[in-house]
């Protein structure tokens, strides 16, 4: 039950009080959620004698989280560039191959089975080769970043622009607008809510590539951070990295969905 | 052809119903290619259909699902090229209908930009067709076409936030906007209420005879067929074919009324028996 709080007239109430009632109801399962599961985490690994290399304790991950700020910060600074510099590119790229692919279905038919195949390779096996090829600075990272998120992209955008409106379609050419107008004016805007669904995507996928891409080949960053804290069996300072890396993901996929819903905001399922 | 026409019409009164045939289709046929390519099927989806369209008429197809009612109206306006036949436009080859703008269309979904409001809805094919309209003039017509279908005062509406039967109206005055000479309108109003539909139907009534063009209306609903048209084409099944045309001589302006009207149950008599026969079972 989602009922809204109202005032005799049957206005809804938009007092501080009620909205932070409201908003309270909306948040506090997720709220009880996290810190339930937070505690029978710790009381599990006290209970049964978990060893910390094993499983560390939401208290002792903290405590690394803490002790280790400085680290975490610099770490997390290299690799948020590469996944900004990466997925960046990624939707250049994705946006523009479906623009040609749809625009130019001849040349689609030739180039598409060649995108899926190599959509079908994976692509994590060929971090290494990458580090042969580029060595240990940024380009190699983002390159990976790129052949990973750019599918989903590109994928959702292509399905966005073919699913216009075929009567729109007719009209634009009952006025003899050229197709690129018509690609332009109606087909890409009707388009976004697709390609949002595909950034949304595109943005988790390029944080696992920068991980991925920093395990095979790096000497600073979140994905080196995690090899170098379990060679040294340092568990608690893993999983504080991975609390970041996910807190980063989430970050950057409400961004997506925050630019969502200020770029399309007549597109309904836009919800934050 | 008048070049910057800002006015409800470029159709002096004096024109409308005159005999003048504006849309002369001979002996139209409409194939498609349908199955695989390793085993490709014809499917003839009208055949050998003849109509002459008179300059001002509201002209209607009427006919069950399938009988190609909406293949023939897009044929009409040059959208499906015929198989066979011809089509003309004011004695020229319907290319050049389409070319002078003479062509506006409405579709059974509103089929509006979600993102724009019912002005630049109303406005868009103005301010695509820029040898005609600046920005403002373009702004301008779109104005005047919402409050001609009755929206003065939505104009910063998005379509999401209108009615079904509103956002209807935005895509006639959107059709009307370039002022064309021929409104197609395949079954407008099929998706609405019937209290929504009766409103519009009426309002069409008006629009059109404030405006004067010619209409050709795809419909399946024989009292709707009545109730708007100067004649009626009825439409047969396997293959698409015109059966029967008729001439409706109910007085106007029409309204409630003309629905009680004896002559009016005697046509829909009529009608829906002839559609019984086109129809083959």
């Amino acid at each position: 039950m989602n009922m809204t709080t109202t005032n005799t007239k049957g206005n809804p109430d938009i007092s501080v009080a009620a909205i932070t009632r409201r908003g309270w109801r909306e948040i506090s399962p997720a709220v009880f959620a996290v810190v339930g599961t937070l505690i029978l985490w710790e009381l599990a690994v006290k209970w049964l004698k978990v060893p910390e290399i094993i499983i560390a304790a939401p208290s002792s991950i903290g405590h690394s989280l803490v002790h280790n700020a400085k680290l975490l910060a610099d770490s997390s600074g290299v690799t948020l560039a590469i996944i900004v510099y990466g997925f960046a590119l990624s939707v250049v790229l994705g946006i523009v191959l479906a623009l040609l692919l749809v625009r130019f279905p001849t040349a689609s038919r030739a180039v598409y089975p060649l995108v899926v195949l190599f959509q079908t390779v994976p692509k994590v096996a060929l971090a290494p080769i990458f580090v042969i090829w580029f060595g240990y600075d940024l380009s190699p990272k983002i390159l990976l970043i790129i052949v990973i998120s750019f599918f989903p992209i590109s994928l959702n955008m292509i399905a966005g622009l073919r699913s216009v409106d075929p009567n729109l379609l007719l009209l634009m050419r009952s006025i003899g607008c050229s197709k690129t107008e018509t690609l332009l004016r109606v087909m890409v805007p009707s388009a976004l809510p697709s390609l949002f669904a595909g950034l949304k995507i595109g943005v988790t996928f390029s944080v696992i590539g920068a991980i991925v891409a920093e395990f095979s080949g790096a000497n600073r960053g979140l994905g080196y951070l995690i090899q170098f804290a379990s060679s040294q069996l340092d568990t608690p300072l893993v999983f504080a990295s991975l609390v970041v890396v996910s807190a980063m993901g989430v970050a950057l996929f409400y961004a997506v969905a925050l630019l969502e819903h200020f770029i399309i905001p007549w597109a309904s399922s836009s919800e934050i | 052809m008048p070049s910057a026409s800002i006015t409800l019409s470029s159709t002096p009164a004096a024109a409308r119903h005159s005999d003048f045939p504006l849309i002369e289709a001979s002996n139209v046929t409409v194939g498609f290619t349908t199955g695989s390519w390793l085993r490709p099927i014809y499917q003839e989806v009208l055949s050998n259909v003849s109509l002459t369209v008179r300059k001002g008429r509201f002209v209607t197809l009427l006919g069950p699902s399938g009988c190609g009612k909406s293949t023939l109206l897009k044929t009409l306006g040059g959208l499906v090229a015929p198989s066979g036949g011809s089509i003309m436009i004011n004695s020229q080859p319907v290319s050049h209908a389409l070319e002078d703008h003479e062509i506006g269309l409405v579709f059974q979904d509103a089929a509006l930009l979600p993102w724009k409001s019912s002005l630049a809805n109303a406005a868009f094919l103005c301010q695509l067709v820029r040898d005609r309209h600046t920005t403002q003039s373009a702004l301008q017509r779109g104005r005047e076409m919402l409050s001609l279908v009755g929206l003065s005062g939505s104009e910063n509406k998005l379509p999401n936030q209108l009615s079904g039967g509103m956002r209807q109206r935005v895509s006639i005055a959107r059709a009307l906007a370039l002022d064309p000479e021929i409104l197609l309108m395949d079954e407008p109003f099929g998706a609405l209420d019937a209290i929504t539909r009766d409103q519009l139907n009426f309002a069409l009534l008006d629009i059109w005879s404030q405006t004067q063009k010619t209409v050709i209306f795809v419909t399946h609903s024989i009292s709707e067929a009545l109730l708007l048209s100067d004649e009626i084409h009825v439409m047969g099944v396997k293959p698409g074919r015109i059966i029967e045309s008729i001439e409706v001589d109910l007085p106007r302006p029409r309204t409630m009324e003309t629905l009680e009207e004896a002559r009016f149950k005697s046509y829909e008599r009529e009608l829906r028996k002839l559609l019984m026969t086109g129809h083959g079972e």
